[in-house]
């Protein structure tokens, strides 16, 4: 890495090469080989090396993946706002917008080819339908909307100079361009339909007491809308600070914030709903023992009003929204954190903690499966990291080489 | 591009909300008038036709046969003999078995053992959740899979309401201590990365239906579970056939069908312990 000379192309000038970003890239690097390793593991024995058991068929890896395609909805909110609501204010952001939900559908593609017990049959379903699964439609949606997005990248990638040495693809990504208008209108649909169907694949599933209601796709989306901008927002504060240069102007950041704060109280409201119907006028037998039984066996309750509730959405939105807070970058940043981190825990809340609880089918009143227990061992955790290097690698590479953003620094 | 500097205002202006608000009460118009109404492409189907569960589900045996079973808890003995059967004739891992029995009690206390196969509901939700159509129905009403389509995602394990299906989370060496006492491998171990299933011991049906034989009645017809069975708990045979033993059975007992709340039409019934449940 060391012996290229980096250039910054919206600049021009060549990047020093400093110990910080050699020390980065060592520290992907070591994320990198420590996926590499965890993915042989698991590859060459088979998934019988993770924790995961039929009694909990799905653990950390779709946590992660419904984490990464939550956080990568930035890319479809920002894109509808400026090309079909006609915000063009917004326009600077959309390419960085898209540039991480690029990165994020496509880490939850990678972790879904190792979850899979047959990653050789990743192609199945573009094969053999099945119309009436939620998972197919998402298998669907997931890869029309990467294509979306690619295609949405290109003029980024043709500004870029290493492709200037072929002017046909400058041409023809240019001609894209005009198209954006119908391509955020395709991943608006697109988008609306597999995050919201994310939700649904819990939702529908009426053997399990707690998933079964219709609220999850509801949950899901808006879920996604507050959070995916907020994540590109705190990027561009992130790389702010890191190259040291004015990216996007400040004012378009508190916006994109004060919007995300807006959508977590609409969240929080739905959830609070959400949690009266289950707990209250629409509980059943099952959903009451579902939930004393995580209240006695898990930290449910502290992760779903602590980690979900206050943090993921109710600090985020003091940040977001009010004007003391919001005009401090480094509070907005915190926010977002806080409200990622209520994602990925409401993320495996949904998946773990449903699943802790056993479904119970023997017509007598005693047997019920034994409960289980999961937490996730050393080779997934490994992945997880050799994923977030992936993430990392392409965020750090797409800053240093791709015009990310717009040339005229608007922040002076 | 000049170097002067741009002033940017970002506030939400009235018109932005305006033209946001707009929108949304436009999708908000448009949607029903093209999903349902005058413009919709469903417009032509009727009610019932729109809303699919019911009707489907008296549809999937479209053959001449349907596949059942009539497990009578008042006779089982908690042997384990159809386990053990199945597992030797399957060649199942004896840890993750096909069939499962457990020791239960009724609300009064009185214990009784309860076993169970895969249902082959009429409504199975995880045919209904692949993404693949790895899992499917057959005409005679069985659910079945085609291990060569699965991909292993588990949905299917993860929708099941009866815990009746079991993945191969890696290649199995094990010896299997059930053969050749209870029975002789009739299919091939299952590979690793797929999810299984009981069959009803399809490969009998089939071979015995080419031959002229009936299932339920001659025994080389008949699921390993089915025949093994010391105390004749089980029944297996046709649905379809109101003279066969198993609609007999059906008919002239009271049988309750596992969680039958949720709509699954399991094709297997379950004549309750004397002393009621």
């Amino acid at each position: 890495m060391a012996s290229i000379p980096l250039e910054h192309p919206a600049q021009g000038k060549p990047a020093r090469i400093k110990p910080g970003l050699v020390a980065w890239f060592g520290l992907i690097g070591l994320c990198l080989v420590i996926g590499l390793a965890a993915a042989y593991d698991v590859f060459s024995k088979g998934l019988t090396v993770t924790a995961m058991s039929d009694a909990v068929p799905w653990g950390l890896w779709i946590t992660i993946d419904l984490s990464a395609i939550a956080l990568g909805a930035g890319a479809f909110t920002l894109s509808a706002v400026v090309y079909l609501f006609g915000l063009k204010r917004f326009q600077s952001i959309i390419r960085l917008a898209v540039y991480v939900g690029f990165i994020g559908y496509s880490a939850a593609l990678l972790t879904l080819v190792m979850d899979i017990g047959r990653p050789d049959r990743f192609w199945h379903p573009w094969v053999y339908w099945n119309v009436h699964s939620v998972l197919w439609e998402i298998t669907w949606c997931i890869t029309i909307y990467l294509t979306i997005m690619a295609f949405e990248f290109m003029p980024v990638l043709a500004d870029a100079k290493f492709f200037r040495r072929w002017p046909w693809f400058g041409k023809l990504a240019h001609s894209l361009h005009t198209l954006a208008p119908a391509l955020a209108l395709l991943g608006l649909a697109i988008s609306l339909l597999h995050q919201s169907s994310l939700g649904a694949t819990y939702g529908i599933v009426k053997a399990r007491p707690i998933w079964f209601k219709p609220s999850m796709p509801i949950m899901f989306i808006l879920s996604a809308v507050a959070v995916g901008p907020a994540v590109t927002m705190a990027i561009a504060f992130v790389i702010e600070w890191i190259t040291g240069k004015a990216t996007i102007a400040h004012e378009v950041l508190r916006a994109i914030a004060r919007f995300s704060g807006i959508a977590l109280l609409a969240y929080g409201y739905i959830k609070i709903w959400d949690f009266a119907a289950l707990t209250y006028y629409g509980q059943s037998p099952a959903v009451v023992k579902a939930l004393s039984f995580l209240d006695q066996q898990t930290p449910y309750n502290f992760t779903f009003w602590i980690v979900e509730v206050l943090g993921g959405i109710i600090i985020p939105a003091i940040f977001f929204l009010s004007n003391r807070f919001n005009k401090n970058p480094a509070l907005l940043v915190l926010g977002t954190g806080m409200a990622v981190i209520g994602i990925i825990m409401n993320r495996w809340n949904v998946t773990v903690s449903g699943l802790f609880v056993r479904v119970a089918f023997s017509p007598g009143t005693q047997f019920t499966l034994q409960p289980v227990s999961y937490f996730p061992n050393l080779p997934e955790w490994g992945i997880a990291i050799g994923i977030l290097g992936y993430a990392m690698l392409m965020l750090t590479v797409g800053v240093i080489f791709l015009p990310l953003f717009p040339k005229e620094p608007e922040n002076s | 591009m000049s170097k002067k500097t741009t002033k940017v205002h970002v506030e939400l202006t009235r018109r932005d909300v305006l033209t946001v608000a707009v929108a949304a009460a436009g999708s908000a118009i448009i949607a029903p008038l093209i999903t349902s109404g005058p413009f919709s492409p469903f417009g032509g189907l009727k009610q019932e036709q729109l809303t699919g569960a019911k009707p489907q589900a008296t549809k999937h045996p479209t053959g001449e046969y349907h596949w059942g079973m009539v497990i009578n808890l008042d006779t089982c003995i908690g042997c384990e003999y159809c386990l053990r059967a199945c597992s030797a004739t399957n060649d199942v891992a004896t840890d993750r078995p096909w069939n499962i029995v457990v020791a239960d009690k009724t609300s009064s206390g009185q214990p009784f053992f309860f076993s169970r196969p895969c249902l082959h509901c009429q409504n199975a939700p995880c045919v209904e959740v692949c993404p693949v159509r790895a899992t499917y129905h057959r005409e005679d009403g069985l659910v079945v899979m085609d291990y060569d389509r699965c991909i292993g995602c588990r949905y299917c394990e993860v929708a099941c309401p009866y815990d009746a299906r079991k993945f191969n989370w890696a290649q199995r060496y094990d010896t299997n201590p059930y053969i050749p006492t209870y029975g002789i491998p009739e299919v091939p171990r299952r590979p690793r990365g797929v999810v299984e299933k009981c069959t009803f011991c399809i490969q009998r049906i089939d071979a015995a239906l080419e031959r002229g034989q009936k299932p339920g009645i001659d025994r080389e017809a008949t699921p390993a579970c089915v025949n093994i069975c010391p105390v004749g708990a089980r029944t297996f045979g046709n649905l379809n056939d109101p003279n066969s033993q198993v609609s007999q059975m059906i008919a002239n007992n009271s049988t309750i069908q596992l969680r039958s709340e949720l709509g699954t039409e399991a094709s297997v019934y379950y004549i309750p312990p004397k002393e009621g449940l």
